[in-house]
């Protein structure tokens, strides 16, 4: 008895698996995943503020999110117009300071992508991705 | 014996046919925009195959970059039909991945996340796009890589400064790959400028910055003021310059 019941249990967690392998090779190279950003490259709105002028503000949303509003005195610069806003941002950087890059909100990607063409191609460093993003600046400043 | 395995099958199989009325044909979809498209578009294809009319609650699309569209609020039993999915591509390059989320009355909380996967061609990687002196520092070359995408042949690329004060000089190394050293005349007083790269048989242009900074300022100790104040006015033209007495190097 205890035999068929192990038998049983067995074949049912065979069954259960078989779904899921494979989703796993029939997508394995589709899967859309993307690891957390590490919290060494993220930052808190009341650590960026207390940058204060050694942090430059980066808005990552489309330019009419940014013409609607924005951190005052942030730069916009987003992946439509990447060529066009980028001298406009490193006009105003200058070694020592802090990249604060932010969009609309933690599971937007802009933020994320924008961060890592600045660390990537540019060549920047201490660029940061706002935690919350610009809710969450609007919740601490309004 | 037999009648526990069939119970066991038969419920396993109506546990996954009772799983969702809305079939979708596919919940990915990888798109290889051509050379100088200006969107990529994504069909995820459905059919309603329940027995009840299904409506959607939302369409949602995880970047402002990307509208998705749905045909129909509500979808009847049997009924097809698809969501577009529009990736603006701007300037964007190598391989973006945006997600639309789809949630319909099915279930409650039930979301089906469609996955757009754009693969935009890059032509010239250039690494890095900003070289910069600082005021004072000594007026030493610094090395900008250009390299030729795959599936793009490049023999030759003309590198144009927007500003008399840098010299460029550009060298090829071979397997599509070019050295372009910048340098410039002096670093007494803050300067920039646009490097526009191209390559033959594109119409693209490629850009990368060229700058003398001023001093470093000075890091503010935390507890400092919080008040956020705005950084100096950008001082660079609002896009890309186009030079007026270029400075050019072709290789």
């Amino acid at each position: 008895m205890k035999f068929l019941l192990a038998r049983q249990a067995l074949i049912l967690a065979a069954l259960s698996l078989l779904p899921g392998v494979g989703q796993a090779i029939y997508f394995r190279d589709k899967i859309s995943w993307r690891s957390p950003i590490p919290p060494s490259e993220m930052v808190s709105v009341d650590q960026a503020r207390q940058w204060a002028d050694s942090a430059i503000w980066i808005d990552a949303r489309p330019d009419n999110e940014f013409a609607g509003d924005h951190v005052p005195g942030a730069i916009s610069l987003n992946e439509d117009r990447w060529n066009e806003l980028l001298p406009q941002f490193l006009a105003a950087w200058s070694p020592g300071k802090k990249v604060v890059v932010y969009c609309s909100a933690q599971s937007c990607d802009l933020a994320r992508e924008v961060a890592e063409r600045l660390r990537k191609e540019a060549q920047l460093p201490d660029v940061f991705v706002l935690e919350g993003g610009w809710e969450a600046w609007l919740k601490k400043n309004r | 014996m037999k009648t526990q395995i069939l119970t066991v099958t038969l419920s396993f199989i109506l546990c996954l046919t009772a799983r969702a009325e809305l079939k979708w044909e596919q919940t990915s979809v990888e798109l290889h925009p051509a050379r100088g498209d200006k969107q990529a578009i994504g069909h995820f294809k459905y059919q309603n195959v329940g027995k009840a009319p299904i409506h959607f609650k939302s369409v949602h699309a995880s970047c402002g970059c990307t509208a998705a569209q749905s045909q129909k609020d509500q979808v009847a039993a049997g009924e097809k039909g698809e969501i577009t999915a529009t990736f603006n591509i701007g300037d964007r390059t190598g391989t973006q991945i945006k997600t639309v989320t789809v949630e319909t009355d099915e279930a409650p909380n039930q979301k089906t996340v469609l996955t757009l996967r754009a693969i935009i061609p890059t032509e010239l990687e250039i690494s890095p796009t900003f070289v910069f002196w600082k005021q004072g520092d000594k007026p030493a070359p610094k090395t900008i890589t250009v390299r030729a995408g795959k599936d793009f042949d490049v023999k030759h690329i003309k590198v144009t400064s927007s500003s008399p004060d840098f010299q460029t000089k550009v060298e090829e190394t071979g397997q599509g790959q070019f050295k372009v050293d910048v340098q410039p005349n002096e670093t007494g007083r803050p300067i920039a400028s646009t490097l526009t790269i191209q390559s033959e048989n594109s119409p693209k242009t490629f850009y990368a910055t060229a700058r003398i900074t001023t001093a470093p300022t000075v890091p503010v100790a935390p507890g400092a003021p919080t008040i956020q104040k705005a950084p100096p006015a950008p001082a660079a033209p609002t896009a890309p310059a186009r030079p007026s007495a270029p400075t050019s190097q072709t290789h």
